[in-house]
């Protein structure tokens, strides 16, 4: 197999590739956080941390070690993760741009269209809740959120082999558990 | 204008401020520094210096690690007789052929010992399902099992996965032009890797008309 590998882009320097990401992916990243979160202002103040993050840790970005996407979705994990530990006063605090700010009626409308539509996504969720964390991660992120396997490993950091194994063990582990698996869940599944 | 256009003001406008205050603290390089990692970068940081071959150029170093792997870092693609020999002092049999950029070794030179073999058509599929079972099969091979890419253009190679009767064969590609980015993406250099316990013919360079094409991900269409 042959592989190409493209440069690493100077997002966080260059305000014209910087556009260009943004616009890239800043649909993905609203969904990410639509299917994790249910209130509008909080999904905008999360794309805009997860934007401000790329620009804290553009460097890191290497695309040897795999796709833009799954980079990025590595942030927007931290993001909400981090999110997750604090409180909602404290995230206003600490945040450089507030996103809810930036809201008018027409983009809550919008949003909270977008989070109905993902309505069946978070109950899958919980659907997973059981799993352990290791595998609900690798499961989340092929299964719901469609990245590859390769792209998936990226985001968390992982070998591939390493995904493999996980998103293995957790689709068997849900596939007998009547009544909690959702078809998004098993989909790809024999 | 709408939410999106003006988180993108902000973060148009943050981003001029952070280039006014000058460089920034980089936060995120603590985090390699914790845990294991820094188990494994000392251990590596007291073997490596020693072990690094005397032979070579600085056109490339070999480092062999301490969990066994080789560590290869191309820096010029020249000397590729001399990776071979200082390959084989570590104990691996090598054939290392670097090519000029648009040009590839005319296949057929030996016989890869990887099982899976797919039909171009399945290899040149856009269907998702199709591909990710080309991509998944052709991780498990013996010859993907041999190495690891390395940030900033270098492979990792694991002899232990490699038989003594084996040979690796390795081809590089360098573009010239080492400026890629979103609007003009192109590929930085390509590479080859594959194991084989036949015979190995030397190479044959011929034009590779796949050199231009990128696909999603950076790879190009896959079977190229």
């Amino acid at each position: 197999m042959r592989l190409k590998h493209t440069g690493s882009v100077e997002i966080s320097t260059d305000p014209e590739a910087f556009e260009a990401f943004y616009r890239r992916h800043v649909e993905a990243v609203t969904r990410f956080m639509a299917r994790r979160v249910d209130d509008p202002h909080t999904v905008a103040d999360l794309v805009a941390e997860v934007f401000v993050a790329v620009l804290d840790s553009a460097h890191t970005y290497r695309s040897g070690l795999g796709s833009e996407i799954g980079w990025l979705y590595g942030v927007a994990r931290n993001t909400l993760s981090a999110e997750r530990r604090r409180t909602a006063s404290e995230l206003r605090l600490t945040s450089r741009i507030s996103g809810r700010r930036l809201l008018d009626a027409d983009d809550l409308l919008r949003l909270e269209e977008r989070l109905d539509a993902e309505s069946p996504v978070r109950r899958a969720f919980e659907a997973m809740a059981g799993l352990p964390e290791s595998e609900r991660a690798v499961l989340e992120l092929v299964v719901v959120d469609q990245l590859s396997i390769p792209e998936a490993a990226t985001a968390l950091g992982i070998r591939q082999g390493t995904a493999r194994v996980r998103l293995y063990r957790a689709r068997r582990a849900l596939r007998h558990a009547p009544g909690v698996t959702s078809p998004t869940v098993m989909e790809g599944l024999r | 204008m709408n939410f999106e256009e003006r988180l993108l003001m902000e973060l148009k406008t943050e981003m001029s401020e952070r280039m006014a205050r000058g460089p920034v603290r980089r936060p995120m390089r603590r985090r390699l520094l914790t845990g294991v990692a820094v188990a494994g970068l000392a251990a590596a940081a007291l073997v490596a210096v020693p072990m690094v071959m005397g032979t070579e150029s600085s056109a490339y170093a070999l480092t062999e690690n301490p969990d066994g792997s080789i560590t290869l870092k191309i820096n010029e693609f020249r000397n590729s007789d001399q990776v071979e020999r200082d390959l084989a002092d570590l104990g691996l049999k090598a054939d290392v052929s670097y090519v000029r950029p648009g040009k590839r070794c005319a296949p057929g030179r030996f016989t890869t010992i990887d099982e899976p073999s797919f039909t171009p058509e399945e290899l040149r599929s856009k269907d998702p399902g199709v591909r990710k079972r080309v991509l998944e099969a052709m991780e498990g091979t013996p010859s993907r099992q041999a190495y690891d890419t390395v940030p900033g253009g270098g492979l990792k190679i694991y002899p232990e996965k490699i038989k003594p009767n084996w040979t690796v064969v390795m081809e590089f590609t360098e573009n010239d032009d080492q400026t890629s980015g979103p609007e003009r993406p192109r590929a930085l250099w390509q590479f080859l890797f594959q194991v084989t316990d036949g015979p190995v013919k030397p190479c044959v360079v011929i034009d590779d008309p796949s050199w231009d094409v990128i696909g999603p991900e950076g790879l190009p269409p896959a079977g190229s």
